[in-house]
């Protein structure tokens, strides 16, 4: 099939965005880098008659991170950016791993992170990552504004909870205490410029005495969503974890998971291996928080 | 033997700078006034009977300029393999039946692509679905169909080899093992998908632009389904974005925009997309694979039966030279006392396999290598010790195919031990690292003539003119691999004029002297080397008499050509400059030009190649045991090349052979659901390793001056392509104790191995 026409708006603010998004209703897309959009519609799977760009919006590439608040992610601030900021790397190893190893140079320079959470793919990259940071989405329409968690964001493989005629403005993660330790890890067959088979994020907060305040961990191409696994962290929440409560909590992880067998791995491997990252990850984000202030 | 300056350089490719600043122009950048874009409609499934196709929505499209069906066409079959006419078994376009998913049905042409896309989607096609067969265990089974109903079986071709006395050599074996392989589909790959236009000026006259490896054989087998002279059709150059076995046939997109080229009276061009490419295109054999080998206690081989079926798809493309092959090279390297092969190509409803890189030899090395590595465990033999026992030397002789003129097979072996540091990291072990060999020999061209040329192999025609420079015209095609820089090198050290100073006009059927059969197994530098050698001689040999008239010489005297001069050698001050020369030999000859023809065809060389390259490669791996992944350290490669004529187009062809050896043993697999579909058409899915994956390599050249050569030159394309997956392989194996006996091996199946998944 051939593309078929549409039309690019470039307005320069949310309002203007949100105006255009309730006027052609009917048939619009928000686009960011268009890494995932354009593909779509080069294929026909989307066919949309105007696409309402937010790469000009003020403001909406803006990455800000402030004691207390945590990190503010604008709608449109690109991936490679978010892998480059100072605090990201400190404070959010797990989404500065996400942001630097994921799709390509190129790819990660076009695309945003609001975009990869909305195309809601299985696997994406900053999903289980942000999961595990607790994020939120700040979602606005015509009407108002509303906080989304992002736990309840993802509805099934492409799905979300967002409505038609609201974008993401901006993803908020709350700060780090000290004490913290989080880390991401992706499988895939090649090491470079791949989609991974199987992704895990954690973060573990310990208190004074080494015993786990809170405990998030989540799971990326292994269920049609993106994943917490409420199980594991409770397995591990007021324990001093060592290795047999990792490997039991990696266990709750393996249950958590739904995987298939496709074309990049068997549901089989894939669960063995949410077991062994699941365990490194754990592992890792427990020497980090141990480490003191990440 | 010294050679001239220019020869053995490392000399940036001259097509290079063109290439990366994207001036060259390839088929798809070409575009003529009124050109129409074809499209093409194929097989969505893998055997069926095409019972009826309606084009009338598609002719009556606005914009559609031609629809054509396989009832259309001449019905002349064609394939490589001329000399057995019985095996030219396919047509541009299918007639009554499909036999694979991709197999072309019907071909449009359009004002413009989009309007030839819908056309397609307009043609309905109505088939009646037939029972599949996608392995060569049912295709070979008892009562299965046939694929092609004119064949007896869907055997399509058998080669036997048998020298030796088997039965008493393997009674004569203190160790015998018996082993069976399977090694998977990969796709060349080459960057640039298939592209070309066809324009035909005069009535029944018709020009090709393609992306070819093989320009002659375009040119013949068109001009027979077109029903044409081969006079009438030109086959001319583009710059190729690779080839690597993939382009060396007509293909039905060639045939369709001539055709309807010459219908329309308008260009017509066709280019592929990658999921075309990936979902339909040829590919390497899939193959099973038995081997038996007997060896005396203390690692002398003895015997090898070797059987093989080939998994060739729908059509034989390039397969029976892949069955002989796969034989010759299941042999090759080490002296087996006696041998016996027994290789069937078997038709199946798959994308036909074909030529790709090294065709046959990477599937036999893989396996004869694999079971010298085993043997070597059991023997509780150093797995080189066990190689150089057994090493083919110069001098040896294979009967009926071929006696070695050159080789360094041992010294490889020596070299390679040497520079990866074999003996101390095998003593000293460390969990989850491995070392592993493999070792690779090749072909350099050709001598079997399948597609029963009546032309010399290979042509080159040389002019000279007396502004210094000179021009070489030849049918021979740089499809990235760097003939037209090495051919300009020789032509420079035989003329001793700079390389600069030459012109080369190449590709072109219709210009350039016949013939040259194309690139493909290795023969482009030997064969096409000493053909234009021999033009050089032929030009020299007019110009020396200038030299002897102009300076009285005595006729004893010898002549040299180097730096622009042409010179007495005893004495270079008294000579002419070579401008200079050219104009007093143009005088002497009363006007008519310098120009001189070469040839080359191999000659008492045996039935296989006039010469052989050998070579030996050490992999370094790290094996996470968590996830099974696996982490190629590091290359070691020692190989004989014979007198290399230009260093870096040997090192680029060291590395990129390393990529795709890489990307066969552990990451690229065209996967194939039961309906006979490929799945993974995209580059995301069918996984090539990027240059991030790449490892740092070290190589060693051993030098060895072939003679049939030219300058002492041997291949050095192919064959480094091959010891690559068994040499991974092993060093997994050493790693963590799985052997890889059904390729590639993925991280699940080393987990298996380990039982760390049920
Ligand atoms: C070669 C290649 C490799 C890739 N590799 C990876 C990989 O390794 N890992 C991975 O996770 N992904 C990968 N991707 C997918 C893709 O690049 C990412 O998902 C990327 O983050 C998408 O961002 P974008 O800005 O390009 O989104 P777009 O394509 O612009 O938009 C995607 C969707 O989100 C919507 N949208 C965008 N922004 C907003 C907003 N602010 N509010 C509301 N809706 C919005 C759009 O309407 C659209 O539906 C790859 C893609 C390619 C082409």
């Amino acid at each position: 099939m051939a593309m078929p026409e549409f039309q690019v708006h470039q307005p320069k603010t949310v309002e203007d965005v949100l105006d255009l998004l309730g006027r052609h209703r009917s048939s619009v897309k928000l686009l960011c880098g268009g890494t995932d959009l354009l593909i779509k519609m080069r294929a026909g799977a989307q066919t949309p008659e105007h696409l309402v760009s937010l790469n000009r919006v003020a403001g909406l590439k803006t990455i800000s991170y402030a004691g207390g608040d945590g990190l503010v992610i604008g709608g449109a601030a690109r991936i490679s950016q978010v892998g480059k900021t100072a605090e990201v790397r400190r404070l959010y190893p797990g989404l500065a791993h996400a942001c630097s190893v994921m799709a390509t140079v190129q790819i990660r320079n076009m695309g945003t992170v609001a975009g990869n959470l909305v195309n809601a793919a299985p696997s994406a990259d900053t999903a289980a990552p942000l999961l595990a940071y607790g994020a939120s989405l700040v979602a606005v329409e015509r009407g108002g504004r509303r906080q989304i968690k992002l736990v309840d964001f993802f509805t099934g493989p492409g799905l979300t909870v967002l409505e038609p005629g609201e974008m993401v403005e901006a993803i908020r993660v709350p700060d780090v205490s000290p004490r913290s330790g989080s880390c991401y890890l992706r499988l895939s067959a090649r090491s470079k410029v791949d989609i991974a088979a199987v992704g895990v994020a954690g973060f573990l907060n310990l208190d004074l005495e080494g015993k786990v305040i809170r405990c998030r961990l989540a799971l990326g191409s292994v269920a049609p969503t993106p994943l917490r696994c409420p199980e594991a962290e409770q397995i591990l929440e007021g324990q001093t974890p060592d290795e047999k409560l990792i490997a039991q909590a990696a266990a709750a992880c393996v249950r958590a998971s739904r995987p298939i067998d496709d074309l990049r791995a068997t549901a089989a491997y894939r669960r063995a291996m949410v077991q062994v990252l699941a365990q490194r990850v754990l592992t890792q984000s427990l020497d980090m928080a141990k480490g003191g202030t990440p | 033997m010294k050679n001239p300056a220019i020869i053995g350089k490392s000399i940036p490719r001259m097509d290079a700078p063109a290439k990366v600043t994207g001036r060259a122009l390839y088929a798809d950048d070409l575009k003529m006034p009124a050109m129409l874009y074809g499209k093409i409609l194929r097989s969505p499934l893998a055997h069926a009977l095409i019972k009826r196709i309606d084009v009338s929505r598609a002719k009556a499209l606005p914009g559609v300029k031609d629809v054509i069906t396989g009832a259309d066409i001449p019905q002349v079959k064609y394939g490589n393999w001329r000399l057995v006419p019985q095996s030219q078994d396919e047509l541009a376009l299918a007639v009554d039946k499909v036999r694979f998913v991709g197999d072309e049905v019907a071909a449009v042409c359009a004002i413009d692509a989009d309007t030839a896309q819908h056309a397609i989607e307009l043609i309905e096609v109505e088939y009646e679905e037939l029972p599949l067969i996608l392995s060569v265990e049912e295709a070979t089974a008892e009562g299965a169909g046939l694929i092609h109903d004119e064949s007896k079986g869907n055997v399509s071709l058998v080669r036997k080899i048998d020298y030796g006395d088997l039965e008493e050599m393997f009674a004569k074996a203190d160790y015998i093992r018996e082993d069976t392989f399977k090694v998977h589909p990969v796709q060349h790959a080459y960057l640039e998908p298939c592209s070309c236009v066809a324009h035909s000026e005069e009535a029944n006259r018709v020009t090709l632009w393609t992306s070819t490896q093989t320009p002659y054989i375009v040119q013949c087998l068109l001009a027979s389904t077109l029903g044409l002279p081969e006079n009438n059709v030109r086959v001319m150059k583009v710059q190729v974005g690779g080839g690597f076995g993939g382009k060396m046939e007509l293909r039905p997109w060639e045939f369709c925009a001539s055709f309807m080229a010459m219908r329309t009276g308008r260009p017509v061009k066709f280019t592929l997309t990658r999921a075309d490419e990936l979902a339909f295109g040829r590919r390497r054999h899939p193959m099973s694979i038995y081997s038996k080998v007997g060896f005396t206690k203390d690692g002398k081989l003895l015997a090898k039966d070797f059987q093989v079926m080939l998994d060739g798809g729908a059509y034989n493309a390039m397969g029976p030279t892949a069955t002989f092959l796969c034989g010759t090279f299941g042999n090759m390297l080490y002296n087996y006392p006696a041998y016996r092969y027994f290789g069937r190509h078997v038709y199946t409803n798959k994308p036909p396999a074909s030529a790709m890189r090294g065709f046959g030899a990477p599937q036999a090395a893989f396996v004869a290598e694999t079971q010298m590595n085993m043997a070597a465990d059991d023997l509780g033999i150093d797995p080189i010790d066990l190689r150089i026992k057994n090493a083919m030397q110069t001098g040896d002789v294979i009967p009926d195919v071929a006696t070695i003129s050159s080789c360094g097979f041992k010294e490889c072996l020596e070299k390679v031990r040497e520079i990866s540091g074999w003996d101390a990291k095998r003593k000293d072990p460390k969990p989850g690292k491995g070392l592993g060999i493999g070792c690779f020999s090749f072909i350099s061209g050709g001598v079997f003539n399948w597609f029963n040329t009546k032309y010399n192999f290979s042509a080159a025609e040389v002019s000279v003119y007396e502004d210094g420079t000179a021009q070489l015209a030849t049918m021979a095609c740089d499809i990235g691999q760097g003939p037209d820089t090495a051919m300009r090198q020789i032509l420079a050290a035989e003329l001793g004029i700079p390389i600069e100073n030459i012109r080369l006009i190449a590709m072109d059927t219709a210009t350039t002297p016949k013939a040259d059969l194309g690139t493909w197994g290795s023969r482009v530098t030997l064969m096409n080397g000493n053909a234009v050698i021999d033009a050089a001689r032929k030009i020299k040999e007019m110009l020396i008499p200038v030299l002897f008239e102009e300076m009285d010489l005595n006729q004893i005297h010898d002549i040299g050509f180097e730096d622009g001069r042409v010179f007495v050698k005893a004495n270079p001050k008294k000579g002419l400059t070579f401008g200079e020369c050219v104009y007093k030999a143009l005088r002497g000859r009363r006007g008519e030009p310098l120009t001189a023809r070469g040839f080359y065809t191999p000659r008492n060389k045996g039935l296989v190649s006039p010469a052989f390259s050998f070579g030996a490669q050490v992999a370094e791996v790290d094996v996470d045991t968590g996830t099974g992944l696996i982490k190629v350290e590091k290359m070691y490669t020692a190989h004989d090349c014979g007198m290399p004529i230009n260093k870096m187009a040997v090192e680029g062809q060291l590395e990129g052979a390393i990529q795709m050896g890489l990307g066969y043993a552990l990451m690229e697999n065209l996967i194939m659901d039961d309906k006979g579909r490929t799945l993974n058409t995209t580059f995301l899915d069918y996984k090539m390793p990027t240059a991030e994956d790449m490892p740092p390599g070290e190589s060693a050249d051993v030098y060895t001056y072939e003679p049939e050569g030219p300058y002492g030159a041997k291949e050095a394309g192919e064959g480094l392509a091959i010891p690559t997956a068994p040499a991974i392989t092993h060093a997994v194996h050493q790693a963590t104790g799985y052997r890889c006996m059904e390729t590639p091996i993925t991280p699940e199946k080393v987990l298996r191995a380990l039982n760390k998944i049920k």
